[in-house]
């Protein structure tokens, strides 16, 4: 069994970082959407690269 | 045969019950329940403890150390960033990537040992103000996962065997979720000192 290409550590180490990062991925989407939420009540709508200080 | 199996897959089984004893904790609320209880020790951390009281009073110590905690999260970041970009085969390519891994997780053991000592320094001078901030926890599960994963996964399987006999979406995987954990670490840092 440790000889084969998916072994125990193989698995574990294709599996954790599935799970890693698709738990960053959740969080940091997360983040970009309460920011823009955040963004389009402060200043009625979001776009990029508006800067909220030039009128 | 459960037992045969638990002997050759103990990373899988491990990592198995690591995800569900963290599912069962969120579902039974018992996050939420020690929460409360752990607001005495930040203040004891910050208004009775030596180094507290040593970061509260002593700006210029608080400085230097903290200077100490950046300088560990550089040698953290530099040794992350060579070991994965060369296993993502972006630098570096004359040199066999087993020596990179090996040499440079020598320079991550010390960068992780100062940066944790110093990090609790830092902590200390402002812990009841970090105790009420999400990302000040989102930072330690990053760094127990980073740690967890860098110690038992990624080094143990990069140490088993020549690189060539491992599935290269398998290494850049390991690369991917590495840079993408210590990069969270690095920015909910940073984001604790800006709030």
């Amino acid at each position: 069994m440790n000889n084969s290409k998916w072994d125990d550590r193989t698995i574990a180490a294709a599996s954790s970082s599935v799970i890693i990062l698709g738990a960053l991925l959740y969080y940091w989407a997360g983040e970009v959407q309460s920011t823009v939420e955040l963004l389009e009540l402060a200043y009625g709508s979001f776009k990029f690269f508006n800067n909220p200080m030039i009128f | 045969m459960l037992s045969n199996f638990l002997s050759n897959y103990r990373s899988v089984t491990s990592l198995a019950f690591i995800v569900l004893a963290a599912v069962l904790v969120e579902f039974f609320e018992v996050r939420a329940s020690i929460y409360p209880s752990l607001l005495p020790f930040f203040e004891w951390l910050k208004y009775s403890s030596w180094i507290g009281y040593l970061g509260i009073t002593y700006g210029s110590v608080y400085a230097t150390v903290q200077a100490g905690h950046l300088i560990a999260m550089a040698i953290i970041g530099g040794t992350v960033l060579v070991t994965d970009l060369r296993l993502l085969g972006v630098l570096l390519k004359d040199i066999p990537s087993e020596s990179i891994t090996k040499g440079t997780h020598q320079c991550f053991k010390y960068g992780l040992s100062v940066a944790i000592a110093t990090g609790i320094f830092c902590a200390a001078g402002v812990a009841d103000k970090v105790y009420y901030m999400p990302v000040f926890w989102i930072k330690m599960l990053a760094l127990l996962a980073g740690s967890g994963f860098m110690f038992f996964i990624k080094q143990p399987l990069l140490n088993s065997r020549p690189h060539s006999e491992i599935g290269p979406w398998t290494l850049r995987l390991l690369a991917v979720a590495s840079i993408f954990i210590w990069f969270t670490v690095a920015a909910t840092g940073r984001w604790i000192g800006f709030s």
